[in-house]
């Protein structure tokens, strides 16, 4: 019994050794483990590739999280929450359509039409605004408006939904 | 896989257009003043043929017309 308790510690013990000249690096290995965001807008630039540890964003294909070094990729946003987490916590944003792209260097860059903190949104508005839009995707105008009422649903849904 | 905005003939500039849009009206009040005076624009224009000038015409307008009747064509514009 004693030999095998003995016998296991040998076993934690030796993985660590082996370990331990790996973890030792040089200046010019030590990379950073952040993600370089740029969250633009037309007519402003709310980050300028700044460190952020994690984006989370509504791709069309689906929820993503955006972390360093992840594969490139060029993804269609839906309408929708893009999450920033940065080291000193974690912001959100409601953009309003838009592509991400998600370079090789750990860069990130969001282009969006519009884009405002959850907080700037106003619930009575968008309460109004579904009913407003309702009306018209139910009613008998031309196919065009019935489309475009129905993004303006898809939208405020998707707003209503996180300002609960 | 087809959007329905895209079966009804939209493009995908005037999805964005339309979307922007509403997400603008959603704002709070003072923010929204701000973010709907951005996109006022105040444009005319007029086709001159032989020397003459035409019917003098607001751009925002003329447009808003063009994208409805190249929706109804199926165009591309």
């Amino acid at each position: 019994m004693n030999s095998l308790r003995i016998a296991r510690a040998a076993l934690r013990a030796r993985p660590a050794a082996i370990r331990a000249p790996l973890q030792r690096r040089g200046y010019a290995e030590a990379v950073s483990d952040k993600i370089k965001l740029s969250l633009s807008l037309p007519h402003q630039s709310i980050y300028k590739s700044q460190d952020a540890v994690q984006v989370n964003i509504p791709a069309e294909s689906g929820e993503m999280g955006v972390l360093a070094n992840h594969v490139p990729s060029i993804e269609q946003l839906k309408a929708g929450i893009v999450e920033v987490i940065e080291e000193s916590g974690s912001k959100r944003f409601f953009l309003s359509g838009g592509f991400a792209v998600v370079q090789p260097n750990s860069a990130l860059s969001i282009n969006a039409v519009e884009g405002f903190p959850l907080e700037d949104f106003s619930a009575d508005a968008v309460r109004a605004q579904i009913s407003e839009a309702q009306k018209v995707a139910n009613g008998s105008g031309s196919e065009q408006d019935i489309a475009e009422a129905k993004i303006e649903l898809e939208v405020l849904e998707s707003l209503q939904a996180h300002l609960k | 896989m087809t959007f329905a905005w895209k079966a009804a003939g939209l493009t995908y500039n005037r999805y964005l257009a339309v979307a922007a849009r509403v997400v603008r009206r959603s704002l709070k009040d003072d923010k929204r003043l701000l973010a709907e005076r951005r996109g006022q624009q105040d444009l005319r224009f007029a086709k001159w043929t032989n020397g003459k000038q035409g019917e003098l015409k607001n751009l925002a307008e003329a447009n808003a017309q063009a994208s409805v009747e190249s929706a109804a064509t199926g165009g591309t514009a």
